[in-house]
This record gives C-alpha cells, sequence and structure tokens, in this order.
C-alpha cells in the first residue's frame, strides 16, 4: 500500500491539555482523507503538525516519507496547506495574492503570472481577479484561498475546516472544487466538523474527540456497523391502542430486526422505533401492515445511520449541536414520509 | 541560496508596499503628533534659543532649527513602532501561516517588513523636512546633508521597527504593541539630547540621556542641520543604530523561529 501520510504514536500538549493524543493513521496517495470532530476535538493542532506549523511532543510522522521534524524544509514544497481563518490579504486584489504566492514558491515572475491565470481560471475567479478581495464573498475567498494553497502544484493539500461558516450553496460549490483536485491526482487531507461534509467528500476518516481517534474506515462501512436503518412512527397523543395494534401487526413481517418503544429521549412521544436491515425495502411493507389493520399512524419517519449517530455512539455526544449552532440544516439522510 | 533569500525579502517587501500604496493614510497617522509638535511646541518654548549659552553649545539661536532633529526622530519612532501591529495583523488573519509554510526563510518574512517601514519612514522624514524648509529652517549641509538624514533615518528605522516586531510577536495583540509604542517614545525623547543641548539638562538627565541611544542619533542629525558633517557622531549614529538592529532584529526572528515549536 502506498501511504503518503504515515503517523504514529503523534502527541502534543499543552499544559494539561492533550490537544493531540497518541494518534496514528497512515493516508494513502490520491485518497480523500477526513478528520472529523467536534470543535477543540484537535483536529487543527494536528494538521498544523503535519504542516510543520507547530512541533510534536512526541511521535513520528512522516509525509511522502519525508520526516517532518529533520526534513521539514523538503516538507513545505510538496504541500499545500489552506487555514481555517482563510489566509488571504484583503488589501491586495486575487491576482496580487496568487502572485505573491506563487514567488513564496520561488516560481519565476514570467511561470508565476501564467500560474495565477491558470489558478485563477480552477476556481473560476478570472473576472475577479482585479478586484480588492474587500468587495468578494466569504465564498469567493474561500475559493482563492485554495487557490493560493496550490501555486505549487503540491503532492498533497491540507485544508483545515475548508467550508466552516460558508452557506449550503457554497459548501456544495467548494465540494466540487475539491472533488475535482483529487480527481486530478492530488491527495487530500480534510478536517471537519460537518459529518455530512466527511460522508460526502472523505474516501477514509478518522472521527476525533478530544485528542483521541476514536473511530476510523470508510464512512459507510462505519455507519453499517451502527446496525442498520430505523423506522420511527408516532401514534396520537394519550391513545395506546395505535401502539399495541401495531406491534402485534409488525411483529411478524421479516426483515424487521427490533422493535421497542420510544423512550423520553427520542424523538418520538407515543411510537415505536423499528430497527431494519434496507430501509426503502421495508418501508412499502410497513405502510401496507398497518394499513391493513387500520392502524391511525400520525408520522412515519425512515432514517439510516449517520457519522453523527457512530460518534454519538462511540463518544456519547452529538457533532449537531455544531452544525445547527453553524446554521447547518439537520442532517440530509434524513427522509420524511408524512 | 543567498539570491533565494534575497528574492524572498523582495517579494515580502513588494506585498508590503502594495499595502502601503493602497492605504497612504496611513503614512499621514504617524505624522500627526510630529507635526503638531512641529508647529505648536516650536512656538511656545521658541524663547528657549535665548537661554544663555544655548547658540554657543548648539550654533544656533533658532529652537525650531534644533527641535527639527527632534521632530525627526519623533516621526521615525512612532511609525516604526507600528510595524509590529501588521504582523499581529498577519498572524489573526492565517496570513502568516501561509507565508510559514511556503519554504521561505523565516528571517525573509521578518526582513521583507521591515524594509518597507523604512520606506515609508523615508517618506515621512521627507515630508517633515520639506515642512522645515518651509517654515524656514536652514539645513547647513545641503541636499547631501538631507539625503544623509534620509539614509540614517531609513536604517534608524528598521533598527527601531524590530523592536515593535519582538513586542508584536510575543505579545500577539495590536493594543499592547500600540501602547509599548506611544509609551516608551516620550520619555525616551525627553530623556534624550534630542529636545535640549546635554549642557543644559539636569545632571541626572545628562547621566541617563549618555545610556540613551535616541541621543547619538539626536547628535548626528542636530550636527547635519545646524553645523555640518560631523563624522564622528554620524559614526556613532551608525553604531549605536547597528547595535539596536542586530538586537532587536536577531531577538524577533529567534523569537519568531522558536514560535515554530510551540
Amino acid at each position: 500500500m502506498d501511504n503518503i501520510i504515515e503517523v504514529k504514536g503523534l502527541m502534543k500538549t499543552y499544559g494539561d491539555i492533550r490537544a493531540v493524543d497518541d494518534v496514528s493513521f497512515s493516508v494513502r496517495r490520491g485518497e480523500i482523507f477526513g478528520f472529523l470532530g467536534p470543535n477543540g476535538a484537535g483536529k487543527s493542532t494536528a494538521i498544523k503538525i503535519l504542516t510543520t506549523l507547530i512541533g510534536k511532543d512526541s511521535g513520528s510522522a512522516a509525509i511522502d516519507g519525508l520526516d517532518l521534524e529533520t526534513q521539514a524544509e523538503e516538507v513545505r514544497r510538496i504541500i499545500g496547506y489552506a487555514s481555517q481563518e482563510v489566509g488571504v490579504d484583503n488589501d491586495l486584489t486575487a491576482r496580487e495574492n496568487l502572485y505573491i504566492q506563487c514567488r513564496y514558491y520561488h516560481i519565476s515572475k514570467e511561470k508565476s503570472k501564467q500560474k495565477v491565470e491558470e489558478l485563477l481560471r480552477t476556481v473560476n475567479l478570472v473576472d475577479a481577479g482585479d478586484r480588492k478581495l474587500s468587495t468578494f464573498s466569504g465564498g469567493m475567498r474561500k475559493r482563492l484561498d485554495l487557490a493560493t494553497a496550490l501555486v505549487s502544484d503540491p503532492r498533497i493539500l491540507f485544508l483545515d475546516e475548508p467550508t466552516t461558516g460558508l452557506d449550503p450553496k457554497n459548501r456544495r460549490e467548494l465540494w466540487d472544487y475539491i472533488r475535482g483536485l483529487n480527481r486530478q491526482g492530488t491527495t487530500i487531507f480534510l478536517t471537519t466538523q460537518y459529518m455530512e461534509e466527511a460522508d460526502q467528500l472523505a474516501d477514509r476518516l478518522c472521527i476525533i474527540d478530544q485528542g483521541k481517534i476514536v473511530a476510523e474506515g470508510v464512512p459507510e462501512s462505519l455507519k453499517a456497523k451502527m446496525g442498520g436503518d430505523t423506522i420511527t412512527l408516532s401514534f396520537r397523543e394519550g391513545d395506546p391502542t395505535p401502539l399495541t395494534q401495531a406491534k402485534e401487526a409488525l411483529a411478524p413481517v421479516p426483515g424487521i430486526k427490533e422493535i421497542r418503544e420510544c423512550e423520553l429521549d427520542d424523538v418520538c412521544q407515543n411510537g415505536l422505533v423499528l430497527t431494519i436491515e434496507n430501509g426503502s425495502s421495508i418501508m412499502p411493507q410497513v405502510v401496507r401492515v398497518l394499513d391493513a389493520r387500520g392502524v391511525e399512524v400520525e408520522r412515519l419517519t425512515l432514517s439510516t445511520p449517520t457519522l453523527d449517530d457512530v460518534f454519538l455512539s462511540l463518544t456519547g455526544k452529538t457533532l449537531k449541536v455544531h452544525e445547527e449552532a453553524n446554521g447547518e440544516q439537520k442532517g440530509m439522510r434524513r427522509r420524511r414520509i408524512r | 541560496m543567498r539570491m533565494e533569500w534575497g528574492s524572498e525579502i523582495g517579494v515580502v517587501f513588494y506585498r508590503w508596499i502594495i499595502k502601503l500604496r493602497r492605504q497612504p493614510i496611513y503614512l499621514f497617522f504617524s505624522l500627526i503628533q510630529p507635526l503638531v509638535w512641529f508647529l505648536l511646541f516650536t512656538q511656545a518654548f521658541s524663547a528657549i534659543g535665548n537661554i544663555p549659552g544655548f547658540e554657543q553649545i548648539t550654533g544656533t539661536s533658532d529652537y525650531i532649527t534644533f527641535f527639527t532633529a527632534a521632530v525627526i526622530i519623533q516621526t521615525i519612532a512612532s511609525s516604526a513602532l507600528q510595524s509590529g501591529i501588521g504582523m499581529v495583523n498577519d498572524l489573526d488573519s492565517g496570513y502568516l501561516d501561509k507565508m510559514k509554510v511556503a519554504p521561505i526563510h523565516k528571517s525573509s518574512i521578518l526582513l521583507g517588513k521591515v524594509l518597507s517601514d523604512g520606506v515609508s519612514i523615508v517618506i515621512q522624514v521627507g515630508i517633515i523636512i520639506a515642512l522645515a524648509l518651509i517654515v524656514g529652517v536652514n539645513i547647513a549641509t545641503g541636499v547631501a546633508g538631507v539625503a544623509l538624514i534620509l539614509l540614517l533615518a531609513m536604517a534608524f528605522g528598521i533598527a527601531w521597527s524590530g523592536i515593535s516586531l519582538f513586542v508584536g510577536l510575543q505579545t500577539k495583540s495590536t493594543e499592547t504593541t500600540l501602547s509599548v509604542g506611544l509609551l516608551t517614545t516620550f520619555p525616551l525623547l525627553f530623556l534624550s539630547t534630542a529636545v535640549m543641548p546635554k549642557e543644559l539638562l539636569p545632571m541626572w538627565v545628562q547621566n541617563v540621556a549618555t545610556l540613551n541611544p535616541i541621543s547619538y542619533i539626536a547628535n548626528a542629525f542636530q550636527g547635519l542641520i545646524i553645523r555640518g558633517f560631523e563624522w564622528g557622531a554620524i559614526a556613532n549614529a551608525i553604531i549605536v543604530i547597528a547595535l539596536i538592529g542586530v538586537v532587536s532584529l536577531g531577538a524577533s526572528i529567534a523569537l519568531f523561529r522558536r514560535a515554530v515549536n510551540r
């Protein structure tokens, strides 16, 4: 296996806080690798160590076979980095920002000028190239930031929370750019607090909490481990009859692995939670059975497990609090049938 | 390697010059106070020139002429001591991280910055000198003297900027950086030979003034403005500037490099 990042036993402490606590993982060449975790989980610290911005306390880390500590100079030549803060200069135009960035990488003046145009095309900012950044939207600024991270044709691109603070439309747009870069062969390491982003972009990911990796793998298989889809049924409040009827009717249906009544902390009040293997094929059957018995269902919801469920089961906390606080919509994979 | 280093400093310098061109108003902010001094202080205190012995010691009985050196120094100091603010802004915006990830020397990032400060200081001092000529100050050494003053001002400005860089990188706060600049300029100026010839200062201030680097810069400027090329004083000023520069910029670069491991 061709690994471009190899990290073993990485540690970084600030006083009593273990920002990165014995973290080991590897990133394969050509993939999009994600670090998913809430604010303060240690994602930024990890990415700052990998980009040579801060030193580690112990452990080993190598980028494309180059040691982070002894060969930091060489590492810097093969990586690109877009920070969470969007490190572009608002007093300059987009072209000037890119040109100066090229020159930091010792690209000749002539080549830099070509490179600037090429990059402006990549992130679709050619027309806005001579405008000062103070007139740019958040999405445009983020795209320019992405472009500045590309001046050196990096083998690996580090993106620290690339879409934090963007609205859903701009977020999706940026995802397309990231995917496009990856298709052209750039390995991408990104951190995110959005499970949807990790789900959409990452080929493989680590879920990180309080400096530790709590899970690692392909998003699909992490979710599959959560034990399949669930259907939630809600009935009219204060009437216990439909619940009993539904329980009886659904018991013999094949494919339903578990039926339990809603508890206080569930979304539904007077209802049932069915754990099933494959939601979309069982759903019609459930509706038919209930309809045949004349059971009155107030609401019926199909949910497939999200990375948040994975996170919840591993840490007892939810990621969604952050997403909502950041104006994100709720889990996209939740379909609702009334 | 050496060429790379030079071009790195050049690029960093280029960026700051563009920023300066976009926001020329900053050039005038740090000129306001020296201008007020120049135009009001010298009027109110013009009688100082008539103190017995003043003319024998300084070579002029015109206090404005004597005071021009002090205003130039104040201009340099107040401008240089804002240098760190740009650095703190880069730190906050994440721009500095971007530079640190690029394969350039840490020293280039700082030296490019202070060189650009040197340029804005030359412009500011040029404005002050023009104003001095307008209000009737006669510069004894002529055009060559003015060129030398500008050169010394630039060198002193670069060296003095290093102090602000250090404070900015250490405190990471624009407020602290700004107030350190404001709070140190005045005492240093008044405890030097910039506002009053040494012989007329109280004894304890004379002792402090001897240790105060500002005095040596002031002596060189005063000589060039009032009397002529006093190479001894100019050499002293150059030594003092070099010492300040090596210490302030050396410490800033060391601090900047060390910050990588935190």
